[in-house]
């Protein structure tokens, strides 16, 4: 009798988990074999580079929200912070407004700009106890902004052959962004697997008190994971002025969601503790295949944000579900 | 004798409106197993909260061996030697066995932030070897099961020898509540294996249990001990005594003004309700009548209390009010069909903290200060202002946000919460006198009687079986969730305690 | 105990923060354009204010009862782009479609969070990239013009002369929106389902229906916003209000309403989007590039966030 009671719901989140990582690379093959069994054009070699090109900065971006997402917590403010990176790195290289040419520094400096801005949010979050979602979507306008003023009315466009190159060269039929790309979900899957940091924001994720009890002190965990994220925004800005040619204010436009959309298809549960890259890589290229399969079988390409905001409202809501219990506060 | 590893001398502690604990003394002699010993609100949490930091004590001291510490966290404990096993388990259920075990002090498993797995995995193995466990370190913790996890939380308890040269102080609090008969053999003797190098406190409410692990005993009652038995040769019924203590004469719980049950068509009848922690629960409560539930801690007969409100899920069985079905699991259809609610924690279920007394008491019964649709601001005053004289609520006005009453003139206005529209036919009252103090208790007694004077039924959860015994007119005994027996409780004829004791373990 | 006594002196701080605020940036824009205290400027302050106040009331519902709306603005482009395709064929009664069907889309999300229970940001996160598209597949991506504004030109005329209409109906929005909390039980539920939902779902308190009509006022508002900002361009666009997000949303913090849920009201919000707006029109007079601006209101929301949080309530957060 107390056993049936104690038992039953752990049985059932278990196997709750097994299909919970199970679905998302099913759902991926199954969405790719269905586009390929539509269109022609979509299941030929040169679509399927395309896809994994196109997918690079996404996978980026999720990369560093996944880490976030993890704890808990939330981060809208990839858009911000890519648009400040990307104007960054556009006025530090070889470009047309300046006579800056500082290369792969100026790289870094975008990507250290990303840094701080995370950084921010997260001592925003445990400092101020401001909720990260609000946090970060006040960094979000003040990374806007900053990039505004950078913009000052006039385009960037970049001279710099290296940055140029790296959207446009390709090795082994896929550009060198892809395979930074490759490089980051690497980093971030060892960051995960193998560092205290990472270890501690998925258990922060799963039972932040039981930390605190143990004697970890959380709140540099949460800044660091924060700090990351952006570290992992400034190098998705960097990659987007590479493949535009220019830095733009809108760079990161819609990344933010994408990547939440991206990581949560993939199995990152948004209350924490559960998924992770693997998790969040399979999610990228599940959206990418949605959106490029939907647009091969002649769907305006307008709904892919809509069709985003659908699978993540029904990833959401099924992830919910074993978990459903009266009373329990949904804010 | 050598000095005891474990001393405490007159802890205080002191609650807004209780004292927890009251001057407790215990010693904890070296590698001995003590249990602690005592009903609901004797002490034992708050004690064991302060012996591993989690609770700053008010006066008194604690000696490790003989050495008077000052414990300012659960850390701090551990670096002299204490540790616990809480009862809720305190491991992070998504990592894997080995890292919660070195949790918060992995030393050499983590080299400059960088996780060297197979270090950890060793160190894990060597704790779980100390206590003879097979579990695989590196198995998911939320993929074993409870009495695994327990063997982990004892490893972990375990790993604070690294930290001081001495036999460590383990603390078990409940730690057999949930576990099987098989498991709990297996967990006995786990702690006897623990005596041969380390102390241990024992903490459960199933005293054959304590008698049978246990060196000695010391009994808790209104935050002192009173009492220390060696085990060897002790009878339960002799604990039982110290632990209830002898019952008062005064007429605390006004039993004078208890009324006489009409036995006609029950107000509240259930039948064969069943959910998530309890199964088939069948009983009426009459007219006037006060049924208390008692039990043990995992008992279910909080959630069959939140079922009757429709705050729980329900699997099956049926809940009639004066023989109309009431639909459930909702709480407005409860709320509709006459059922009022007092949850355990008040300030947290009970109690919108920052809104005025007036909003409180109306919350429930808008329709009591409307008028039309609209809120009449004239009614209402004259409405809360009549409820705070009946209750004697002690209130800078109705006005004032509630959070800024003490905790039973709060409670008084969440009990008005239900009477203002004057239609309350049931009251569910799940532990209504927690935490608060002797004068504010016997005034929420007397209302209940009061209210079963009118009529009302009522379901009591109380904070001690002398209160169920003090106002029930009929006890029902639930363990395991199911209902174990029913005790007649009339006045003059109540029965005692121990009769109850020996039904709910 | 201790918590109420000492979150008394932050909220009345916060209580007059917005008043505080306005009085302090109308005295500092008149000290640096002696020209801003004119009618023609104040006129056109109350005219740029009016869609932003009656965004911001519907949401700080929402805020309120402890959610957040983050579609307002996307289902105010949306609106302004049914508007702009409606009103050939409706004419005077686009208006009130339009409204209905804004306040339908935002019940539909207010029951998509309390029936699937996911948290009300995700809802309307996605709901935003929703109604985004449906505004740009409608819309073909482009700016519909209307021709014949003739049914909601009177939202771009003055009262008594000088009173600019769409300001008077915010104005009167923000009263109904008062009054109707005042005078029913609504304030209570609201406030007791934002202070503490457990408590209120155990008195009994309709809590998801209140959250539901939450939502549905906060689509309701986010439609007649639509609806003045197209009587005051002549046309609908699917982009048209995205950028008033941000500004709604630092008017309803910088108002004093906590995030947290149950304190505050739409009067602050009233207060607080005069704030933005002032800011907004008085950073060019007082000579800084309107890119600040954008700083401005994420530096506005973090702070006045961490002013207006209730700290006794959120133990870990997330």
């Amino acid at each position: 009798m107390t056993s049936e009671v104690v038992n039953a719901p752990r049985r059932q989140s278990r196997r709750g988990a097994s299909f919970r990582d199970a679905g998302p690379p099913v759902a991926l093959i199954v969405v790719f074999l269905v586009f390929a069994a539509l269109s022609p054009q979509f299941r030929s070699l040169d679509n399927v580079a395309n896809i994994v090109d196109a997918a690079a900065v996404l996978a980026v971006v999720t990369c560093g929200i996944t880490f976030v997402l993890m704890m808990g917590s939330i981060d809208l403010s990839a858009a911000g912070v890519m648009g400040a990176s990307a104007l960054t790195v556009s006025l530090l290289v070889a470009n047309n407004r300046n006579d800056n040419d500082f290369g792969l520094l100026g790289i870094a400096v975008a990507v250290l700009l990303g840094c701080a801005f995370g950084c921010l949010s997260g001592l925003a979050l445990v400092l101020l106890k401001v909720p990260s979602f609000m946090a970060t979507l006040g960094m979000s306008a003040v990374g806007l902004g900053v990039a505004t003023l950078m913009f000052a009315g006039v385009q960037p466009n970049i001279s710099d052959t290296m940055v140029k190159g790296l959207a446009i060269e390709r090795f082994l039929g896929l550009s060198y962004l892809t395979w930074i790309a490759a490089g980051c979900v690497l980093v971030g899957w060892l960051v995960q697997r193998y560092t205290r940091l990472g270890r501690y924001a998925f258990a922060i994720g799963g039972a932040e008190e039981v930390l605190a009890l143990s004697g970890v002190k959380v709140k540099p965990y949460k800044v660091a994971v924060f700090t990351l994220a952006g570290a992992f925004y400034g190098l998705a800005g960097v990659m987007v002025t590479s493949q535009l040619g220019a830095g733009l204010v809108q760079a990161g436009d819609g990344y933010d969601f994408s990547a939440i959309t991206a990581a949560v298809v993939g199995g990152t549960l948004l209350t924490g503790g559960r998924g992770g890259i693997g998790h969040s890589a399979v999610g990228v290229l599940l959206v990418m295949v949605l959106t490029n399969g939907l647009v091969q079988v002649g769907v305006s390409p307008y709904w892919q944000g809509g069709v985003e905001g659908l699978i993540v409202v029904a990833a959401v809501a099924a992830a919910v579900i074993p978990q459903r219990r009266r009373n329990q506060v949904v804010k | 004798m050598s000095v005891p590893a474990l001393e405490v001398r007159g802890l205080v502690k002191h609650y807004p409106g209780v004292k927890a604990l009251d001057g407790v003394d215990l010693v904890v002699r070296r590698n001995e197993v003590l249990g602690l010993a005592g009903e609901n609100g004797a002490g034992k949490s708050t004690l064991l909260k302060a012996l591993v930091g989690l609770v700053a004590p008010d006066a008194g001291s604690i000696h490790v061996r003989g050495e008077p510490v000052r414990l300012r966290s659960v850390v701090d404990a551990a670096d002299h030697g204490i540790g616990m096993v809480f009862q809720e388990q305190s491991l992070v259920p998504n990592l894997t066995a080995a890292e919660n075990i070195v949790l918060g002090s992995e030393g050499p498993a983590v080299r400059r932030g960088v996780y060297r797995w197979e270090v950890m995995r060793r160190l894990a193995q060597e704790q779980l070897d100390k206590i003879g466990s097979r579990i695989d370190p590196l198995a998911r913790t939320d993929s074993l099961s409870f009495a695994d996890r327990q063997m982990v939380e004892i490893a972990k308890v375990l790993r604070i020898e690294e930290r001081t040269q001495h036999p460590p102080v383990v603390i078990l609090d409940e730690p057999t509540s949930v576990l099987e008969p098989k498991e709990i053999d297996t967990l006995f003797a786990q702690i006897r294996r623990l005596r041969e190098f380390a102390t241990v406190i024992f903490v459960s409410h199933r005293l054959d249990e304590v008698l049978d692990v246990c060196d000695r005993v010391t009994v808790l009652r209104g935050g002192r001990s009173v009492g220390e038995v060696a085990t060897a040769g002790a009878v339960p019924r002799e604990l039982h005594r110290m632990m209830i203590g002898s019952t008062g004469s005064d007429d605390h719980y006004h039993e004078n003004a208890a009324t006489t049950v009409v036995s006609e068509e029950p107000r509240l009848s259930v039948r064969g309700l069943s959910g998530a922690t309890f199964r088939d629960i069948s009983f009426d409560v009459a007219r006037g009548e006060i049924v208390a539930i008692v039990g043990v801690h995992g008992s279910g007969r909080e959630d069959v209390c939140r079922a009757l409100f429709g705050a729980e899920p329900t699997t099956a069985g049926e809940i009639r009010m004066d023989g109309r079905t009431i639909e459930l699991p909702s709480t407005r259809a409860a709320c509709a069909a006459g059922i009022g609610y007092v949850p355990a924690e008040r300030k947290i279920e009970g109690m919108v903290g920052p809104m005025s007394v007036a909003e409180n008491m109306t919350l429930a019964k808008q329709r009591a200060r409307l008028a039309g649709p609209f809120v009449a601001p004239r009614k209402q005053a004259t409405l809360v202002d009549s409820w705070i004289r009946r209750l004697s609520i002690r209130t800078p006005g109705r006005d004032t946000p509630i959070q800024r009453l003490s905790g039973g003139n709060q409670q008084k206005v969440i009990l008005a919460r239900w009477l203002v529209a004057g239609d309350v036919r049931l009251l569910l009252l799940d532990h209504p006198t927690r935490g608060l103090d002797i004068g504010a208790r016997s005034e929420v007694y007397r209302l209940m009687r009061e209210l079963a004077a009118t009529g009302v039924a009522t379901v009591l959860l109380g904070d001690s079986l002398e209160e169920a015994i003090g106002m029930a007119d009929r006890i029902l005994v639930m363990t395991d969730g199911r209902v174990a027996t029913e005790v007649a409780c009339p006045n003059g004829g109540k029965p005692s305690p121990l009769d109850l004791v020996k039904e709910m373990v | 105990m201790s918590t109420a006594v000492a979150m008394k002196p932050v909220h009345r701080l916060t209580g007059f923060m917005p008043l505080i605020a306005l009085v302090a940036l109308v005295a500092a824009l008149t000290v640096a354009d002696p020209d801003f205290l004119t009618q023609r400027s104040l006129i056109a302050v109350a005219r740029t204010a009016a869609p932003l106040i009656v965004l911001a009331a519907g949401a700080t519902l929402v805020v309120l009862c402890g959610g957040i709306d983050l579609s307002i603005a996307a289902l105010a482009s949306l609106s302004t782009v049914f508007l702009a395709l409606w009103l050939p064929e409706l004419g005077g009664l686009a208006t009130p479609a339009v409204i209905l069907v804004a306040a339908a889309i935002g019940a539909a999300q207010g029951a998509a969070h309390v029936l699937l229970r996911i948290p009300s940001f995700i809802v309307t996160l996605g709901g935003m990239a929703i109604l985004s598209a449906v505004a740009l597949v409608i819309s073909g991506a482009g700016t519909v013009r209307v021709v014949d504004d003739s049914t909601i030109h009177w939202l771009d005329l003055y009262l008594a002369g000088y009173v600019p209409m769409s300001a008077a109906m915010a104005v009167l929005v923000v009263a109904l929106i008062a009054v109707v909390l005042t005078v029913t039980p609504l304030r209570s539920w609201i406030a007791a389902t934002g202070y503490s939902e457990s408590a209120a779902r155990l008195a009994g308190t309709p809590v998801d229906l209140v959250k539901i009509g939450a939502f549905c006022v906060s689509g309701g508002c986010a439609g007649l916003a639509a609806v003045m900002l197209v009587s005051r361009q002549f046309s609908g666009g699917p982009t048209m209000a995205d950028n008033l997000l941000l500004p709604a949303v630092a008017a309803i913090v910088v108002g004093g309403t906590a995030i947290t849920g149950g304190h505050g009201s739409v009067w602050r919000s009233f207060a607080g989007a005069l704030v933005v707006t002032l800011l907004r029109v008085g950073l060019p007079i007082v000579g800084v590039p309107s890119a600040y601006e954008q700083i401005l209101y994420g530096a506005i929301i973090v702070v006045a966030v961490a002013l207006t949080l209730d700290r006794a309530k959120v133990s870990t957060v997330k």
